[in-house]
């Protein structure tokens, strides 16, 4: 049973993570705080005698749950439906050469016009504005991969699809996200 | 030759992927950490209140594992057979109790009628007794069955 202190530091080391992924499928930073609220307190109520090896994916699974139940409140389910269908984005074209562009990409990014010109919280909004702009699914199996450090199976049993879902999932969200942060400039 | 080429590539392909997902990764994280103090105040009271009830609900488990162990040590484990008999047991003593403290109280009013009668008979009949119209019926009627 995780004690209450390791449940305590959980909560403070995925608390800002988890607005954040609320307030891009969201897009409301008062709705975002209400379902990280929400999250917490279902997994105290429910999971707070689990170790705590087992929070991480408890949580994860808890946020995306209470982010689908806000978006039925909202009565925008077909919205949301639309979305998720929307995989058709990244990686069609044949002029885009992924390759070249993740080379370019692959170290920190930051200003291709040099740093001086654009300011770090700058690169950092434009960042997640096009993180924002990712089809919601997309959006969802990349955090939940890169930035929760899932691995392929907990992303998949997090968002209730098959591996290779949560590959191409993932696969696509990188090309995209290449190529929209080329297009503003932001390589390394 | 050209599926180890073809597997090379995927397998570059998909570490440059990675290594690009990670950058983006650690300026979300920066990112993240820039909140609003509002925000992350209201984030601190929202985690606050779970971990209150987090306590809580540890408190009403605690409680309840108690109440169980209790209830195994009396010899009632946690058959549901022993709970309905336990439940149904003091009723059972009620209705018996009821039953013979009506039975003490009839034997009791018998013994002190019976006590009337004896000092009755056997006292000494008054003389007045005789001069009673209805008393001289009385004897001169034939005893009753």
């Amino acid at each position: 049973m995780a004690t209450e202190k390791e449940l305590s530091d959980f909560l403070k080391s995925v608390e800002k993570r988890a607005w954040k992924r609320a307030v891009y499928a969201v897009r409301d930073e008062d709705a975002a705080l209400d379902i990280v609220q929400d999250t917490m307190i279902r997994l105290s109520e429910k999971y707070a005698d689990r170790p705590a090896a087992e929070l991480p994916l408890l949580f994860q699974r808890i946020l995306s749950n209470a982010t689908m139940d806000w978006f039925r409140r909202q009565k925008v389910k077909n919205q949301v439906v639309r979305n998720f269908s929307e995989y058709e984005i990244a990686g069609e074209d044949g002029e885009f050469d992924i390759l070249e562009t993740l080379e370019a990409l692959g170290g920190p990014l930051q200003s291709e016009s040099a740093a001086e010109s654009v300011s770090r919280a700058q690169i950092l909004q434009t960042i997640e504005a096009e993180v924002a702009l990712l089809p919601a699914r997309q959006r969802e199996a990349f955090l939940l991969r890169y930035w929760e450090e899932l691995d392929v199976a907990e992303t998949a049993a997090s968002m209730g699809c098959s591996e290779g879902s949560v590959k191409t999932h993932c696969s696509r969200a990188v090309h995209a996200l290449a190529k929209a942060l080329k297009a503003k400039g932001i390589t390394s | 030759m050209k599926d180890d080429d073809r597997s090379y590539r995927a397998a570059a392909r998909d570490a440059m992927e990675a290594r690009f997902a990670r950058s983006v990764a650690a300026c979300l994280s920066e990112s993240a950490e820039r909140v609003s103090p509002d925000v992350a105040e209201r984030l601190r009271f929202s985690r606050e209140k779970a971990l209150e009830i987090a306590r809580r609900a540890r408190g009403d488990a605690e409680e309840l594992g108690v109440t169980a162990s209790g209830a195994a040590m009396a010899g009632f484990s946690q058959s549901r057979w022993w709970l309905r008999f336990a439940s149904v047991l003091p009723l059972v003593a009620l209705v018996g109790g009821l039953v013979l403290i009506q039975n003490w109280q009839s034997r009791t009013q018998i013994s002190v009628a019976a006590e009337i009668d004896e000092a009755l008979l056997g006292d000494d009949l008054p003389i007045n007794a005789y001069r009673d119209p209805g008393f001289s019926e009385f004897l001169k009627a034939p005893p009753s069955e």
